[in-house]
């Protein structure tokens, strides 16, 4: 049956798109949730770029410390990203997903940073990686990496205690 | 220097753009590239198509012709297969000496297939399934079959489906780099569009086989027997929407078709109908 075919060849890689799209968005959903109530726990840790210590800042140990994290794509966000291949202009499709990978990643620094007993970091980088199928494979996802010096602080400028 | 804790701002990196909105523009807006771009490769085609020279298809494809028309029946009857071969090819030359324009001679092949079927490729080879020969009563019906494949070649519609079939090709290979589900969609879409043309070749081809056959037997009894036979095997729940998809009309309009054409050009559908040539009658 001719109009089967058509059917079975439009209809099931359409369905798998919008299942994509909907185990996608709950899943990022209740990312952006975690990483906004996580945010707010350390918004009084300083995560800083600089590649000085700030003045005044009293350090007495200091560590290199690094958060890394892997988002997968979705199969919707690819093939939006396929169709916008063809014509060019914001990929808005990986704006969330490299979003919500650098936030993720600078989270767990800060969180692992504060577990070992450190109280600010310094000289903040990141770095992305796309993490490819190998060969010719589609990317599966991103890998950021959050690294930056960690320091044990006796004393603080301006801080609350 | 003071450090003061701030809340994150997460509205600057992120595109307030839905997904599906997304989505919904660049499907639409590519697939009206698409259909516009397959409209021009049809224009393309069909000048071609008419701008080509009879001797330059001919020598194009000419190296298509043997391997072609090489019978391939499992090879443990090759004699009988040669046999039926030449029975067929006495009966599509009869008919294409009824076509006095005809630019070159036309070979007949058997393939395999259960499924009745007959194609024209270009440079002049008719391939005939062995499916065909079986469902086929009398010499009138696949002389119909045979002379509907001369049309083709006379409507040049062989040269329009490769070209059209290469253009296409190029356009969903272009499609194809980015995704395959993108391929995918787009596929169904561009072989859909080419079904109204095609159908036309086909109501035109059907006419100039009548003309052939009511010129060889002086009339077309049979001619509608062939797609008489078909329905049973087509009957479904959606035979309308089928009649829209395939190629070939579905049956009963293909047979009203033909019914009315013979009126109009003054064929007789009644006649008396040769049997099948001996190599072709079944056992």
């Amino acid at each position: 049956m001719r109009e089967l075919e058509v059917l079975i060849q439009l209809g099931v890689p359409a369905a798998l798109l919008l299942l994509a799209y909907f185990t996608g968005s709950f899943v990022e959903r209740r990312h952006y949730a975690s990483i906004r109530l996580r945010e707010t726990r350390v918004r009084k840790f300083p995560l800083l770029a600089f590649r000085e210590v700030p003045a005044g800042w009293e350090v007495t140990e200091s560590a290199l410390m690094t958060g890394t994290v892997v988002v997968s794509l979705d199969h919707f966000k690819r093939f939006l990203a396929n169709l916008r291949n063809l014509v060019g202009g914001r990929v808005t499709a990986y704006e969330s997903l490299l979003d919500r990978a650098r936030r993720e990643a600078m989270l767990r620094l800060q969180e692992s940073a504060f577990e070992r007993g450190y109280r600010a970091i310094v000289n903040l980088r990141l770095e992305t990686y796309q993490i490819t199928g190998g060969g010719d494979a589609p990317g599966t996802g991103v890998e950021v990496l959050a690294y930056g010096t960690a320091l044990k602080l006796a004393r603080r400028p301006g801080a609350d205690a | 220097m003071q450090w003061s804790p701030r809340a994150p701002r997460d509205d600057v990196n992120v595109s307030r753009t839905h997904p599906l909105s997304e989505a919904a523009t660049l499907f639409g807006g590519i697939a009206l590239v698409l259909v516009a771009v397959v409209a021009l490769a049809w224009a393309v085609v069909e000048v071609a198509v008419r701008w080509m020279p009879y001797d330059l298809e001919a020598r194009l494809f000419s190296g298509l012709r043997p391997a072609w028309t090489v019978a391939d029946s499992g090879a443990e009857d090759a004699a009988l297969t040669a046999e039926r071969r030449a029975a067929l090819q006495t009966l599509l030359d009869r008919l294409v000496a009824r076509w006095p324009e005809r630019p070159f001679a036309l070979e007949v092949g058997i393939v395999a297939g259960d499924e009745p079927n007959a194609v024209a490729l270009p440079g002049g080879a008719v391939l005939v399934t062995e499916g065909l020969l079986a469902q086929s009563g009398s010499e009138n019906e696949i002389a119909f079959v045979l002379a509907h494949e001369i049309g083709h070649f006379r409507n040049r519609d062989h040269l329009r489906g490769l070209g059209r079939a290469a253009l296409v090709g190029l356009v969903l290979t272009a499609v194809g780099i980015g995704d395959a589900t993108a391929a995918a969609f787009s596929q169904p879409f561009v072989v859909l569009a080419g079904r109204g043309f095609d159908r036309t070749q086909e109501s035109d081809a059907d006419r100039f086989a009548l003309g052939l056959v009511a010129a060889e037997y002086g009339h077309a009894a049979g001619a509608a027997e062939f797609f008489r036979r078909l329905p049973d095997a087509e009957a479904g729940v959606a035979i309308r929407v089928a009649g829209w998809v395939s190629t070939h009309p579905v049956s009963a309009d293909r047979i009203a078709a033909l019914d009315a054409a013979a009126r109009e050009a003054g064929i007789a559908t009644q006649g008396p109908v040769t049997p099948l040539p001996a190599p072709l009658a079944r056992e």
